[in-house]
């Protein structure tokens, strides 16, 4: 009896996160705790030649303050970072020194220097403001690719050329074979801007340090307790097991809050050496410059085809902005992300990628919502519409040619990844009938005539979900003696709407209501293993083992009323709660069967990648005369494969292509080149996407179910960036080419596409 | 923030003295600007002295020619004003294109005018209007009372009362708000007065200012076209990441013609 299960269900956990009695990190209070205050370097780079602490630490109700080298006295220094393979030539990733406050040099606006820890947040942000820091300026390097020019100014001295690692993919000589021979060479030089992921929620820690069991408690914003704990106790060298992360809400994640924080840790040290719980919560212009940012990405790319518009070769030079130091996930998401799905949806011989990562005296980069994949596909998308451009052929008949053909998967590809199963085909035709693909050339003569321009633009992207750090997800499931079945596990929801969606599975599964389902997540003391939310793989690998373990409890439960029913298993049948023997009247219920035995169980999946893939398709109206851009439709097909839940699906799909839209037309973090001051450190000056952004956004799917998962699922959290950043700059684009514009970063503001257009009618380009 | 003491004086005869006797202390009416900045530390006041509510500086009304707005009215109840509504329409609408719902419904005139940001909307409609700045002390013309960036001819401890709008035949504005800020990247408040035509722009500038070469133009028609041949000079203007000196000089082209646009449908 499939009672739940694909159809649309409001979420449960929406009443709570309205009704303001969620809890965030900041709601966290602790009897006795103390305050801390950082305070931060003004520089983009500079030695630190003095920290006078002496009138800070006189202030009132002061009780430490700690500097750069209580971090290097103390050891935390080193960072957990996910890269572990080799890179160009047997490279290893060369992970910089970062001591927790900065000592001796500071390396971007922002970077903490000195921890003041006080009575209360007043009198410890007054007595950082007594802290008194001699600075010698250094030279500064902003962006990646005067970073790695020779001469640039050098952030640590024992890495050369500013040069973290460098990777390739792929077989440089054949592709350079194929571009010999090719009819049509397509090239394109890109910007996937820097950007600030800015959740709802500002970061906030508190810690308690607890002697009698020798543990940290930590209060603190999550993707999962897991992730958190390995960081941290990489960082701080205490043991995992002597970290204990709590969580219960978390207003927004986006990749940024999967890290272990410099300011985490010397609040753990703080809390030991002080004996008192230590809080600390962010402002949004200290968020600005400290949480990590995304993207940041400069890819050339170049495309190689015959004389029939087949592709033959593709090679992407990718130079990827580290900023000053290595997140924990930004090395390993910016090549092996974009290596995995270098091929896009398409059947392509010869790929080449080589990937640069350079450090420069900006914010660390991390995992920003899809992590690589939005950026690939955005080289991809905009170079095949580009050489459909030039080649005068329809942009989706170009796809439709060199797509990998359904019969062809499971489908490796040139860089070694093997897709799953996808219809391209079938998502690209569906996708065309939403949009009314063919009715274009009416709509845009109809703008024309209003005095604007438009264009439609389209992408057909595919995605990796994240295989997950740990080797496997874990989930807990116990049935009360009130008939409440209670489901634990470690994947973390930021909004996902874990609560509804892994409850739907597990009350379908026992034939119960949804209210008797009751998720609990991030609980420590259960010792699950498994992985934390990101790379849209939470469904995917924690929910199929939701499912999982509500079929072994129930197989657990028939066992045990078989003997208290005393009949063979294959006797008893279940309905709604209750068990009966076949054909007679005895019964009991799964509540009064775990009044009289434990009904309790573990289960366990090891679950890989999924492969979901779609088709965007948007139009955009441009004013020329402001160079305002409106998008004036949005339309999705998505293969999520099985969907669970319409309305949680529809969520996520309409936040992420808003968040696209918002990096497409606004969000980007500017630096001066000369100060490497930064110029958008407030929402005054960066400029995040507006709920009138967007039209009504039209959404269908095109499931082709994954076998290797029992859910079937796909994964969805991250397809509506990856796909919706080259629908709408491919819209844009497509508006202005008449024109003579041929290539326009990112974001297209009002400014910036009204020169465009000045400079195209000028003639210059 | 720093720590702050807040007073709410009963009268403006009071407010006035608590000013003269405590020299560090800031007016506070709304707080749209002032508060951000305190919350920033970027000001330090030794009170704020709350006349949001003094019953002086409340009101609309409008007598003999001329809208009379309170300095403590804020912009929802502008924009919303059946009297405003009918003697200036426009003032109406720019009200309503202030900030967000939040704003409009803290933020008053008085404390835009006295603030001066220059991106902000009503100086655009002040200066175009040729309206008068009515203070506990005196009445300063539009003319006198800006002085360029967050500067105006307010002394120490003179606190705004009203806003003067003498009636103009007809107005009209149009805002190209900046992206992010929602600000004015230029604003262009076009009016008809007895005096003639008055051109005012905000936003584009280092505040705002009166565009004489279109004034001129439109002297002699008021056809859109007639702005074509106003010399603007960019120069002046501000350049910053957001927009160049090109760009804004533009948007002013444009916004002024949309707003003489608007002009023309109203009687």
């Amino acid at each position: 009896m499939a009672t739940h299960l694909h159809a649309p269900h409001h979420r449960v956990e929406d009443f709570r996160l309205v009704t303001g009695t969620g809890r965030y990190a900041a709601d966290w209070n602790l009897p006795g705790q103390l305050y801390a205050h950082f305070v931060r370097s003004d520089r983009a780079h500079a030695e630190i030649v003095a920290v006078n602490v002496e009138a800070a630490r006189r202030h009132p109700g002061v009780r430490r303050i700690y500097t750069g080298e209580d971090a290097i006295a103390a050891g935390y220094t080193k960072w957990f970072v996910i890269l572990n393979y080799p890179g160009r030539g047997g490279m290893q990733i060369r992970k910089p020194m970062r001591p927790a406050l900065a000592a001796r040099r500071v390396r971007h606006v922002g970077e903490a220097v000195a921890m003041v820890v006080a009575d209360s947040p007043a009198a410890a942000q007054d007595a950082a403001e007594l802290v008194e820091i001699e600075y010698r300026d250094l030279p500064a390097v902003v962006s990646p690719e005067e970073a790695l020019q020779d001469g640039a100014p050098l952030l640590h001295e024992d890495i050369p050329g500013n040069l973290a690692f460098e990777y390739e993919a792929g077989d440089e000589e054949a592709v350079k074979e194929a571009f010999a021979r090719a009819a049509h060479v397509s090239r394109i030089k890109l910007e996937v801007s820097r950007v600030a992921p800015s959740p709802l929620e500002p970061r906030a820690c508190t810690v308690a340090y607890h002697p009698g069991e020798d543990r940290y408690h930590v209060y603190v914003c999550i993707q999962g307790i897991n992730m958190m704990r390995r960081q941290l106790s990489v960082a701080t060298d205490v043991p995992e097991d002597k970290i204990v992360v709590h969580a219960q809400d978390v207003g927004g994640s986006f990749g940024q809050r999967s890290a272990a924080y410099p300011e985490y840790c010397m609040q753990m040290l703080a809390a030991r050496e002080l004996g008192r719980p230590v809080k600390w919560v962010s402002t949004r212009s200290e968020g600005f410059m400290s949480d990590t940012h995304g993207r940041a990405n400069t890819i050339t790319g170049e495309l190689a085809l015959d004389a029939e518009g087949r592709f033959l070769a593709m090679r992407v030079d990718w130079i990827a902005d580290m900023g000053a130091y290595l997140s924990a996930t930004g090395s390993a998401s910016h090549t092996r992300n974009p290596s995995t799905c270098l091929t896009g949806v398409y059947r392509i011989p010869a790929l080449y990628g080589r990937w640069r990562l350079a450090f420069t005296n900006t914010v660390p980069v991390a995992a920003y919502r899809g992590a690589g994949r939005p950026d690939v596909a955005y080289a991809i998308e905009r170079l095949v519409s580009q050489a459909a451009w030039e080649l005068k052929m329809d942009p989706a008949e170009l796809r439709r040619r060199n797509f990998i053909p359904p019969e062809a998967f499971p489908y490796k590809t040139p860089t070694g990844s093997t897709y799953e199963n996808a219809d391209f085909p079938g998502v690209l035709e569906k996708a065309l009938r939403l949009a009314d693909w063919k009715g274009f050339a009416k709509r845009r003569a109809r703008s024309e005539r209003a005095g604007r321009l438009r264009g439609i633009g389209i992408a057909t992207v595919i995605e990796n979900t994240g295989a997950g750090l740990f080797p496997k997800d874990q989930v807990t499931i116990e049935c009360g003696a009130d008939g409440t079945v209670t489901v634990y596990s470690v994947a973390q929801s930021s909004g996902q709407g874990h609560e509804t969606t892994f409850a739907m599975l597990v009350a379908d599964a026992l034939e119960l209501p949804l209210e008797k389902v009751r998720l609990r997540e991030s609980v420590q003391e259960k010792g699950l293993i498994g992985n934390h939310t990101g790379g849209s793989r939470s469904l995917v690998g924690a929910g199929s083992v939701c499912r999982l373990a509500a079929q072994q409890l129930l197989a657990q439960a028939r066992s045990a009323a078989a003997e208290e029913l005393e009949v063979e298993p294959s006797q008893v049948e279940y309905s709604r709660g209750v068990f009966h023997v076949r054909g007679g009247r005895e019964k009991i219920s799964l509540a009064a069967l775990a009044g009289k035995r434990r009904l309790a169980l573990t289960a366990e999946a090891s679950v890989g990648s999924t492969f979901p893939n779609g088709c965007h398709i948007a139009e955009v109206e441009i004013d020329p005369e402001t160079g305002v851009s409106r998008i004036v439709a949005y339309n999705a097909v998505d293969d999520a494969g099985n969907v669970i839940n319409h309305t949680v699906v529809e969520g996520q799909v309409h936040g992420a292509v808003a968040q696209g839209a918002g990096q497409v037309f606004g969000e980007k973090v500017v630096y001066d080149r000369a100060s490497g001051q930064m110029l958008t450190g407030s929402f005054m000056d960066y400029c995040m996407p507006r709920a009138g952004l967007l039209p009504e956004i039209r959404l269908e799917d095109h499931p082709v179910p994954s076998k290797i998962n029992v859910l079937g699922a796909k994964g969805v959290g991250e397809s509506g960036c990856t796909a919706s950043l080259p629908a709408l700059a491919n819209a844009v684009m497509d508006a202005l080419r008449p024109l003579g514009v041929e290539q326009l970063d990112m974001p297209y503001t009002p400014a910036r596409v009204w020169h465009a257009i000045q400079e195209a009618r000028k003639g210059v380009r | 923030m720093y720590a702050v003491n807040y007073v709410r004086p009963k009268s403006l005869a009071e407010a006035a003295k608590f000013l003269a006797r405590n020299p560090e202390a800031k007016l506070l009416s709304g707080g749209m600007t002032l508060v951000p900045t305190l919350k920033a530390r970027l000001a330090r006041p030794s009170h704020l002295v709350d006349i949001a509510r003094l019953p002086e500086l409340r009101g609309v009304r409008a007598a003999a020619g001329v809208l009379s707005v309170g300095a403590a009215v804020k912009h929802y109840e502008v924009a919303t004003s059946p009297v405003v509504k009918k003697a200036i329409p426009a003032l109406a609408e720019l009200a309503g294109l202030i900030g967000d719902p939040q704003v409009r419904n803290m933020g008053t005139i008085g404390g835009s005018v006295a603030n001066n940001d220059p991106a902000a909307d009503y100086p655009a409609a002040v200066l175009a209007l040729d309206a008068s700045v009515v203070t506990n002390r005196r009445t300063i013309p539009a003319a006198d009372y800006f002085q360029g960036l967050f500067a105006t001819a307010l002394e120490e401890g003179e606190i705004i009362v009203r806003i003067a709008f003498p009636v103009p035949k007809r107005a009209a504005y149009a805002k190209f708000p900046h992206p992010a800020s929602g600000y004015a990247m230029a604003g262009v408040f076009i009016a008809q007065t007895a005096g003639g035509v008055r051109v005012a722009v905000t936003g584009a500038g280092p505040g705002v200012f009166r565009w004489k070469e279109a004034e001129s133009a439109l002297a002699k028609s008021l056809k859109p076209a007639a702005l074509e041949g106003a010399a603007l000079d960019a120069s002046n203007l501000n350049e910053d990441i957001h927009a160049s000196r090109d760009y804004r000089a533009n948007l002013v082209r444009v916004m002024a013609r949309r707003a003489l646009e608007k002009l023309s449908g109203r009687k």
